[in-house]
């Protein structure tokens, strides 16, 4: 029997929810009222209305099993405070719906740790350490602080079940389980979509087909299988199918009506194609090149939800969609290629799928590069070259969640708290990740210890020195530099991933 | 805090042996890194820098994560939020930034009394000063004269938190981690156990919650006072006076440590043998500190003299007689060039320490508070109660002074300075509630001392402290801040293994001594007390002829127990001193060493 590790997940969990609940009187988002007001829908409306309530700007556009999520608190909110769960109450924050929302956070996080205790068990021998620091790490994620404690959303909950299912991956007799706790969560936030390619082919793989050959279909497996997410799938949309309600509901998960960019650049390809434009307006008169006027105003403001481009051409959401599938595809290729795809495979798609989609996706929001950071974490202590591909990404990420939060009470709570993490966690990495059995690629820790140097300066400047220097002129400055700098350290542990991947 | 020990990595720095113990006495080697598993939360969460991790990379991890907590509690409200007419201490120190900044020097003392009247030391008036000037230039608006009264500013909030938290990161700080780092070598503690306790010491929360929460500047006195000891520690006796002497400066109740700083500093002149220039030294430095200290007040009197402002311009008739010291004016000159500035000393005398006022302002947890509660002692003359708190003051001080003086041994300090602190405490003259801060400061930092992790030890510091917020509660309470009281006591309670969250302090491994009987039975019933007292506060309203009635019920259990922390200190003041023959206490001191 192994010795014991310390600190235990449940000890760091408890002195985390400390601070937690100290951040109660936090800024919060207006996610902070979307959430109230599903509480009040889903609490004071019948079902067949959950759909079509819009008399607040934030309607219902979670799938049903979050809108049940939403019902079952909401009986325990009717004994808090009965007055949240008014359809026709915007913005009430009395303090105990804010007591009450705010831990529900912190409670539904705790499935967060189960599934990450599910993951060290499921661990063995030398690496159960390194697996033991990255659940921690996934705990203590700068991300889910800043997204679900002070900004509010429920992602701790939501990743808890991801976890969960790509844990239950890690065994064949448990494979079916992961299928159908994947497709429950799908049911809850259909963000997850982005990841579905994924669990396609590796189920399909590993499940569905033969491990002999592709051409032998292990039925039963299929009928079990999809019998299952049938079920689930009935149990979600079943009653709102019953009534017609399918298209509304789609409507309302999909508004393609969005931009191409988010209200802030999401660090991806596209704000690197936004900051390249921007930078060709400039220029545009000594290369000769035309520039759209229309477009000129939109652009500086920085700021807009639709971007559209003065030089370069415009993006439609169909080109994102194809560049999107074709980056996913070519990982998955090589997972399909292996007649028993192995586990740290799997994952490796599952995060490279969700790089694809954060990378070319249509109307992306920086919160999700938590679908890329939070899976890497369960690989990126298998060797030194998956640590080198984590590492700029690790800062990335976080640094491009600071514009979420812009008030001057929460800026040392984001900064010292993601400081702190980066420290900790690189340092304590870098001692547990074991050296590669393969020879080291090209430059690439030189490359990313050069990236996490330059994040200093730049935190500095887009908090301090712009404010200081500008004042209130030029604010799209800041959120450029972040969101251009993050894109380039995604951007380049997307290739160092993918390289790694296709070479071990 | 997960930093899993190293495998692939040698670290680049040698981590240095622990200083041999001064004495023969101690064990060198603490108790815990020896063992296979952590004896309690905080110890499992640093557990993965056993060894091998150097301080350098600890440290900045350590100040960001307590910086995050006391930030965080700072969210919260703070005194006199939005309590008109007069609001409440965070009101106070901003209306001192205000008049510093936009009054006369010679004016600070005498401006507007009624009004939060600067009843502090000059330190704490430069101090004031600095921090509203900064202020001034991101909004000239919040320190404006008479018309930023009990502003609330959401950014004022923010600046004032940020003032704290600075000046505590440049003071108290600094000296805690010099402090720990000085005093657990000369234990012979090794580097983890001190930095396990230097994170306990750091959260701990009666200092948060009165600094961050409900709004002081305690830390900036505590951090000088740490600084003193710990130059003291270094041998370094003179700059132990200069740093005391910007305590006192700072707040007025940096006295309760007045009488061991002089034990001691005398008793290193006398012990081993007579050192004549040593204490004409510290006698000079400290006069000389003092001199520097009023200096600017002095100056600017007489330069406000000179330009013709006066130092009371709401007076137009003839000046009134000092406050104090009536008799002065007899032997001065009223005329003379030097009488304002005698006038603006007496004043400031007269405005730090008001022995006007009664006892005890409000409920506090001390002796004579409680003893109120069987005799109505507010009946008998102000003047016999005064000198009847001198006299007990007294003789609960003399002792670990005595101690102190005869055995002028600098691991004796925090021991020493904790009894003096909390005899001040429980029968000194005009006590606050806050003031429990004092004697909880070098209580907490016996955890850095021999042994100072084991359960005996963090069974009686972790006794104190949380008894200290427990008996601030109702001031808390007041301003609805029991979401943080109860956050930060519980995870301080938590992370030390402490009741409500373990008992397992109080057994020892095989066999549990009847001296740990003891202490469970009674500090269990006293925690047992505290959490039927919170539920009835919750719960039950007090009968309507005796409104005070839970709080008077928190007083008198808070005396008791700070009384056995007194007697508890002075023991180990006794046994460690070696002042006793150690045959009496043979028995008792094997079960307290263990």
């Amino acid at each position: 029997m192994t010795a014991e590790i310390y600190p235990s997940l449940a000890q760091c969990a408890i002195v985390a929810a400390a601070l937690k609940v100290l951040l109660f009187p936090a800024y919060k988002s207006t996610d902070f009222e979307v959430h109230r007001n599903w509480l009040a829908i889903t609490n004071s409306l019948p079902l067949w209305e959950w759909y079509y309530e819009k008399s607040s700007e934030w309607t219902l556009d979670y799938p049903p099993f979050f809108a049940y999520f939403e019902w079952v608190m909401s009986q325990v909110a009717k004994l808090v405070d009965p007055a949240m769960l008014k359809v026709y109450n915007p913005e009430y924050d009395s303090w105990q719906t804010v007591y009450f929302q705010r831990s529900t956070v912190i409670i539904t996080e705790l499935l967060l740790v189960y599934a990450l205790q599910m993951f060290v068990d499921s661990s063995h021998g030398a690496s159960k350490r390194a697996a033991q620091a990255a659940a921690i790490s996934i705990l203590l994620s700068p991300g889910l602080f800043i997204i679900d404690h002070i900004h509010f959303q429920y992602n701790g909950a939501m990743y808890g079940i991801l976890i969960a299912s790509l844990v239950l991956a890690r065994k064949r007799d448990t494979l079916l389980w992961s299928g159908l706790l994947f497709a429950a969560l799908l049911c809850m936030k259909h963000i997850y979509l982005y990841l579905a390619p994924a669990y396609f082919v590796f189920l399909l793989r590993a499940y569905c087909l033969s491990p002999k050959s592709i051409f032998r279909i292990q039925f039963v497996n299929c009928v079990k299988l999809g019998a299952g997410i049938a079920a689930i799938f009935g149990a979600a949309f079943g009653p709102f199918a019953l009534k017609g309600q399918i298209p509304q509901i789609i409507s309302r998960l999909f508004p393609f009506s969005r931009g191409l960019c988010h209200a802030y650049w999401a660090p991806n390809v596209w704000a690197m194609y936004s900051f390249v434009d921007r930078v060709l307006i400039i220029l545009a008169p000594r290369l000769g090149l035309s520039v759209k006027e229309d477009a000129l105003h939109s652009v500086t403001r920085g700021l807009v939800g639709d971007t559209s481009f003065a030089v370069l051409p415009d993006i439609t959401p169909r080109m994102c969609f194809a560049l999107t599938l074709f980056f996913q595809t070519v990982p998955l290729l090589k997972l399909f290629a292996q007649s028993t795809p192995t586990w740290d495979n799997f994952i490796g798609a599952v995060t490279l799928c969700g790089y694809a989609s954060f990378l070319f996706g249509w109307h992306v929001h920086e919160k999700a590069i938590l679908l890329v950071i939070i899976p890497f974490s369960l690989i990126a202590l298998k060797d030194r070259r998956y640590l080198g591909a984590f590492r700029p990404l690790a800062v990335a990420g976080h640094v491009s969640l600071f514009p979420l939060l812009f008030t001057p009470a929460e800026f040392p709570l984001k900064t010292v708290y993601t400081v702190f993490w980066l420290i900790l966690f690189l340092v304590a990495f870098d001692r547990l990740a074991p050296a590669s059995s393969r020879a080291r690629f090209f430059l690439f820790d030189r490359f990313s210890t050069l990236y996490i140097t330059v994040s200093i300066p730049l935190i500095v400047y887009c908090s301090l020195v712009h404010a200081a220097v500008f004042g209130k002129r030029y604010e799209f400055l800041p959120l450029m530099f972040t969101s251009s700098y993050s894109a380039i350290g995604v951007f380049g542990s997307w290739v160092g991933f993918m390289v790694v991947y296709f070479t071990s | 805090m997960a930093k899993p020990s190293p495998s692939a990595h040698k670290p680049r720095r040698k981590v240095k042996q622990a200083a041999n113990a001064p004495s023969s006495l101690r064990n060198v080697g603490p108790v815990e890194t020896m063992s296979r598993a952590p004896a309690f939360p905080l110890a499992a969460l640093l557990w993965p820098a056993r060894g091998t991790v150097s301080q350098w990379e600890l440290l900045p991890l350590i100040l960001m994560a307590v910086g995050l907590f006391r930030w965080a509690a700072g969210l919260w409200g703070y005194s006199g939020f939005e309590k008109p007419p007069i609001f409440g201490d965070y009101e106070a120190q901003r209306h001192w930034m205000e008049i510093t900044t936009q009054l006369p020097i010679s004016q600070w003392y005498f401006h507007d009394l009624q009004w939060w009247g600067l009843d502090y030391p000059p330190l704490t008036a430069y101090h004031s000063w600095l921090c509203g000037k900064i202020g001034s230039l991101i909004d000239p608006s919040w320190f404006a004269l008479f018309s930023s009264r009990g502003s609330h500013d959401p950014t004022l909030k923010i600046f004032m938190r940020a003032t704290v938290i600075v000046s505590e990161y440049l003071v108290y700080i600094p000296a805690v981690v010099v402090f720990v780092r000085r005093f657990s070598r000369l234990n012979g503690v090794a580097n983890w156990s001190a930095a396990v306790a230097l994170v306990a010491i750091l959260m701990q929360p009666a200092t948060i919650l009165i600094d961050h929460v409900h709004f002081q500047y305690n830390t900036v006195m505590l951090g000088f006072v740490i600084a003193s000891m710990s130059s003291i520690l270094a041998g370094r006796n003179l700059w132990a006076a200069v740093f005391f002497v910007a305590a006192l400066g700072f707040k007025q109740m940096a006295l309760y440590y007045a009488f061991s700083v002089f034990a001691y500093l005398l008793g290193s002149c006398v012990f081993p043998r007579i050192n004549l220039p040593r204490l004409i030294a510290i006698a000079g430095v400290t006069v000389v500190a003092f001199a520097i200290l009023i200096l600017p007040i002095v100056i600017g009197t007489l330069l406000d003299v000179h330009r013709g402002i006066d130092s009371r311009p709401d007076i137009d008739g003839p000046r009134p007689p000092l406050p104090l010291f009536q008799g002065l004016a007899d032997y001065l000159d009223t005329e003379a060039f030097y009488y304002p500035v005698v006038e603006q000393l007496v004043q400031m005398v007269h405005r730090i320490f008001p022995f006007a006022r009664g006892l005890f302002e409000d409920k506090v947890a001390n002796f004579w508070c409680a003893l109120n509660v069987i005799v109505k002692i507010k009946k008998y003359p102000a003047e016999l109660l005064q000198r009847g708190a001198l006299v007990a003051t007294l003789i609960s001080i003399i002792p670990p002074n005595l101690v102190l003086f005869f055995r002028p041994r600098k691991d004796l300090l925090p021991l020493a300075f904790a009894a003096t602190a909390w005899g001040f405490f429980l029968f000194s003259y005009q006590v606050h509630e806050k003031s429990v801060l004092l004697p909880l400061m070098p209580m907490t930092l016996l955890l850095a001392s021999s042994h100072g992790l084991n359960k005996t030890t963090r069974a009686w510091v972790g006794f104190a402290n949380i008894l200290g917020c427990w008996t601030m509660f109702p001031l808390l309470q007041r301003v609805d801040l029991a979401v943080p009281y109860a956050v930060l006591t519980l995870l301080w309670a938590y992370l030390l293994g402490l009741p409500p969250t373990s008992l397992a302090v109080y057994f020892q491994e095989g066999s549990t001594s009847w001296t740990q009987w003891a202490t469970l039975f009674i500090h269990g019933s006293f925690y047992l007390v505290m959490a039927f007292w919170h539920v009835l506060v919750k719960s039950v309203r007090p009968p309507p002829d005796k409104p005070d009635l839970w709080v008077v019920a928190n007083v008198g259990v808070g005396a008791a127990g700070f009384s056995l922390c007194y007697l508890w200190c002075l023991g180990r003041l006794f046994l460690q001193g070696e002042i006793l023959p150690r045959s009496w206490f043979a028995k008792k001191d094997k079960a307290k060493t263990q």
